[in-house]
């Protein structure tokens, strides 16, 4: 479902470039379950913010769902990036101002859902994650591992093909980390949500079906497990 | 979706309470000011639009010129109107004889009420075809001014003098002589009317409807012309009209005589003829004040865009979530604008309970009586709703597009890409802020610095505890008998009889010759006042040669006391016993006997002019020297004297320090002007200030965090904080300064007798510039310098 072919970021810098990523060619069928690891600067969150869309890379060329994204507009990247890309990230990054219920159903809102199909689906999600009772609740009220699953269920709300994650686990002790790769996987195989995530920890990189290591913007290595 | 930007919009706006406070009550104030302002707009130019007639109304303007000067006055010839009448395009005509032009009847006007004659000044003399030209509605009888000695009064002056507005057929009691009747009662009229009168009397009762001819212009011409009326051609038959009566040397070499039709609706603002049948506005005030207003709105909008967007990076993280969760920079936009319309609106109506609470006060200063009324509800809500959108829109355009623009990434990694790129703006913004401020704190202490040297000036004469008996003219022959018994009564030091005094209003000129024969070019024009022998010791006037009026000298009926201008104007060296000329009534000869030392007997605005005092008996008033604990006591003396003398006349009395000090009532008005736009000024500086200081404490939040880290101090992060906005207020104090000095030195050229602008007036205003701005960023920079650098050094 996603191909990277040569693909380069580099930033301009007194006259010599830069490069965090240097001629990537990534493939990723849709269905499997990425760990993408690396030393700090190796560039790997750059690299998932071009696979989500977030950002561009300097060269080279995209396909996503067949589509090349390098050759797409600025309105059509976004309609393709809405309707099939969730991002989890490190920090939760909900909004303070709106309860568990109305952090989860924003992205709906975005993408024009009637009131009461709204309803409908975070009620479903609310469910699955069993938080039901947390819904009237604001972000500063829950923990860590609470805040993150709200961050996930608003990732998941609008049933994308890919998931990703930027080090999700990271402000989490181990027992909720633990409970957050676990669902993980279930969505992996359960569901067949195609997820790449950006981690440091073995151990969570272990739930994963592929690890690619990543060096100074070049892919080192990459096997299946 | 609505509803959920106004929800978000509300919660965010309460997380910040505190910045959300400061932002409304500076979009408030703006707000109320502007308010007030439009309200008082609004009065000005609807002026005379009570009437129906309004646009079809005009008033004949005499523009003379003579001997190259050219004035226009609102007076015109008497018979100019009986002479158009017959022109088609004249549907009606009325004229007005306003007292203060009376010329063969008394000016002065007293009605009797009860036992007591009541001063009256709202008086005019006029005719029927008033009331159907100008919308006057009667609210009992029918208003006809045909009968010689008949009447129309208003329903308040009705309800004075017959506690009732059922007064048709009753009579009023005018100068003890005349009878009036009255054959109407008209509802009061609007004061926003050129011509406000309590009394209509008919033109038929007076002795100037006789008299012939041109050469009187003391009559107040208008005329309702038809609709479609050629006015260019009107004022040309009214020339040739004038011209027939006129002599030749009239209109030529230079000379002309003409007459112009002035729109009734043009006359308050617009007019520049004298003798107007009221005080004039001016549209110069109305220009500078919609000026003001309108300027006031942008600095409280620009202010408020600097205050939404000073405390961004809270906003920033949201921005970003909500661009990765697929908002599209539009929605964004909207909701941002959401937020900005709700403040608005809670500063509209903040604003509104404001200009209400505010409205007398602000009445005082510009003398007008304001009001929320019914009607003015009519334009006001529906211009607020305008008001609320536009601005909403307008100050919120710019935080909305400017936080909007965030990328998600660089945001979630906790940089704030603007850096300080927008920050030379918002400090020319409150150096331009400062400026005025400073300024109008520098004009402020001038105009009161002037205010308390006139208030303390030595004159030359003694106005302090002078009683002065208005009027006395009324008294008659008896008036020397109540000057005497006054000066016998305790407390009294000593008493005068005299109208014309240093600080009245009357005034009597005329013209002087050194040498006969009379030669025309050797005029000296000098006040000339009829006075008693115990003038110049009531009022503490100095002689510096010379001697007194003396009651025992037969020959000091022709005697005159001069002052120092006088001497100098006629270049006497050695002024006693000489003679000068005047032509009145036959040729008088008056020789000089004493000099005073000069006082100033009119504004502080003039020079010194001459001034000669004549031994005449002059009854317009009674000034008395007093000095007893039982000010009161001594009042009611002397009224009681004055009951006894005549029952019937009203008693009136004044202080004349406090008349003195009235004569600088505008003086007094422009200072607590200044005061109040210093204040609104200086709030609105604070404002600007405050946002530019939190932005940059956020903007420098890092550096902050690492100088801490490294062993700054909190004092030394403080004024290293402080010092960047102190240097703009300096910045501003060197630009408002000079430019505050010349203009408040142009003003106070208007005075002939002014202080000088001390350096230490340019000093107190920086420094209180500085303290004010120290103490605003104070809470900010101190705040900041408090902040955990870990927590600004965090970044995953």
């Amino acid at each position: 479902m996603l191909s990277l072919k040569n693909i380069s970021k580099y930033y301009n810098v007194g006259g010599s470039k830069t490069f965090v990523l240097n001629k990537i060619d990534l493939d990723i069928d849709a269905g499997e379950f990425v760990s993408i690891m690396g030393p700090s600067g190796s560039g790997k969150s750059t690299l998932l913010n071009i696979v989500g869309l977030l950002d561009e890379p300097s060269e080279g060329y995209h396909y996503f769902l067949g589509e090349p994204v390098h050759n797409l507009k600025e309105k059509q990247r976004s309609a393709l990036y809405k309707s099939n890309i969730g991002f989890v990230f490190q920090a939760y990054h909900l909004i303070d101002e709106l309860t568990v219920y109305e952090n989860i159903e924003t992205p709906l809102i975005y993408q024009d859902v009637k009131s009461s199909e709204r309803k409908a689906l975070v009620a479903d999600i609310l469910d699955r994650f069993q938080i039901v009772g947390k819904k009237d609740l604001f972000p500063a009220q829950l923990s860590g591992g609470q805040q993150q699953l709200v961050g996930i269920a608003r990732a998941l709300i609008t049933k994308p093909k890919l998931l990703l994650a930027d080090e999700p686990t990271g402000n989490l002790n181990s027992k909720q980390g633990e409970d957050i790769m676990e669902l993980f996987r279930k969505l992996n195989k359960e569901d067949g949500v195609t997820i790449i995530q950006v981690t440091h920890s073995e151990k969570n990189a272990e739930f994963g079906s592929r690890i690619i290591n990543l060096l100074d913007g070049k892919i080192d290595s990459s096997r299946n497990i | 979706m609505i509803g959920n930007y106004f929800k978000t919009a509300y919660r965010s706006l309460k997380k910040n309470k505190g910045f959300t406070a400061i932002n409304v009550l500076g979009l408030s104030v703006g707000l109320a000011t502007c308010l007030l302002i439009v309200f008082y707009v609004v009065d000005k130019v609807s002026y005379d639009r009570y009437n129906t007639n309004a646009d079809r109304i005009y008033r004949i303007t005499e523009t003379a010129k003579v001997n190259g000067n050219e004035q226009s006055y609102a007076g015109s010839e008497k018979p100019l109107l009986y002479m158009i009448k017959d022109f088609p395009e004249v549907e009606k005509r009325a004229r007005f004889i306003p007292v203060n032009t009376l010329f063969l009847s008394s000016q002065k006007f007293r009605v009797r009420k009860g036992n007591n004659d009541i001063q009256e000044k709202n008086v005019v003399y006029t005719e029927s075809s008033v009331f159907d030209m100008f919308t006057l509605p009667a609210i009992s009888g029918i208003p006809a001014l045909d009968e010689p000695h008949t009447a129309v009064i208003t329903q308040s002056t009705a309800e004075k003098y017959f506690n009732t507005t059922d007064a048709v057929g009753k009579t009023l009691t005018i100068n003890d002589t005349s009878f009036y009747k009255i054959t109407a009662v008209i509802k009061d009229i609007p004061a926003q009317s050129h011509f406000n009168y309590d009394f209509f009397l008919s033109y038929t009762s007076i002795r100037e409807y006789m008299a012939p001819g041109w050469g009187y212009g003391g009559v107040h011409n208008y005329v309702l012309l038809k609709p479609g009326a050629d006015i260019k051609k009107l004022e040309s038959e009214m020339q040739a009209i004038a011209y027939k009566h006129y002599p030749e040397s009239m209109h030529t070499n230079g000379n002309y005589l003409k007459y112009t039709l002035t729109p009734l609706l043009d006359i308050h603002l617009h007019s520049i003829a004298q003798y107007e049948l009221s005080e004039k506005g001016s549209i110069q005030y109305v220009y500078i004040f919609s000026v003001i207003a309108i300027f006031i709105l942008l600095i409280a909008c620009v202010n408020f865009m600097n205050l939404s967007t000073a405390r961004s990076s809270n906003r920033a993280r949201e921005v970003g979530v909500r661009k990765v969760l697929g908002s599209a920079r539009k929605y964004l936009i909207y909701q941002f604008l959401t937020e900005s319309v709700l403040v608005t609106l809670v500063s509209t109506i903040i604003a509104v309970v404001l200009a209400w609470l505010l409205m007398p006060f602000f009445n005082q200063l510009a003398v007008k009586h304001l009001a929320f009324t019914l009607s003015s509800m009519a334009w006001l809500i529906p211009s607020l709703l305008v008001i609320v959108v536009v601005i909403g829109f307008l100050a919120g355009s710019y935080p909305a597009f400017f936080l909007s623009a965030f990328q998600p990434i660089e945001v979630l990694k906790g940089k704030l890409s603007t850096g300080f790129k927008g920050s030379f703006l918002r400090s020319s913004l409150v150096v331009f802020q400062f400026s005025i401020s400073i300024f109008l704190i520098i004009g402020t202490l001038v105009i009161y610095n002037q205010l308390q040297f006139i208030h303390n000036k030595n004159l030359g004469f003694n106005r302090d505890q002078q009683l002065v008996i208005k009027n006395t003219t009324v008294l008659g022959n008896q008036a020397k008998i109540l000057k005497h018994e006054i000066k016998q009564m305790p407390g009294v030091l000593n008493a005068t009889m005299s109208t014309y005094l240093p600080t009245g209003e009357d005034r009597n000129v005329t013209g002087l010759f050194p040498a006969l024969p009379i030669d025309i070019k050797q005029d000296v024009l000098s006040d000339f006042w009829p006075v008693d022998e115990d003038y110049i010791n009531t009022l503490g006037i100095k002689l510096i040669a010379g001697r007194n009026f003396s009651n025992q000298m037969a020959s000091d009926s022709s005697a005159l006391i001069v002052n120092e201008a006088f001497v100098k104007r006629f270049g006497f060296k050695d002024p006693l016993n000489k003679t000068v000329y005047r032509f009145s009534f036959g040729l008088q000869a008056f020789h000089i006997v004493g000099v005073m030392k000069d006082f100033n007997f009119s504004s502080l605005r003039d020079q010194i002019k001459p001034v000669a005092l004549v031994y005449n008996e002059d009854r317009g008033a009674v000034t008395a020297r007093v000095n007893t604990a039982n000010l009161s006591g001594l009042i009611s003396q002397i009224e009681n004297k004055w009951k006894n003398l005549s029952p019937n006349q009203q008693f009136s009395y004044s202080f004349m320090d406090e008349d003195f000090d009235a004569t600088y009532r505008a003086e007094q008005r422009i200072g607590a002007l200044f005061i109040s736009f210093s204040t609104l000024a200086i709030v609105i500086a604070c404002l600007g200030l405050f946002g530019l200081a939190a932005y940059a404490a956020e903007q420098r939040n890092k550096e902050i965090g690492i100088r801490k880290v490294l062993g700054a101090s909190v004092s030394t992060i403080v004024s290293m904080l402080s010092m960047d906005f102190i240097k703009l207020v300096f910045i501003a104090i060197i630009i408002a300064s000079p430019l505050a000095w010349y203009a408040m030195n142009r003003w106070l050229q208007d005075f002939a007798y002014r202080i000088n602008i001390q350096w230490w007036v340019l000093a107190i205003a920086g420094c209180t510039a500085i303290v004010i701005a120290f103490v605003t960023i104070s809470f900010q920079s101190i705040r900041a310098a408090l902040a955990n650098p870990v927590r600004s050094l965090r970044s995953e």
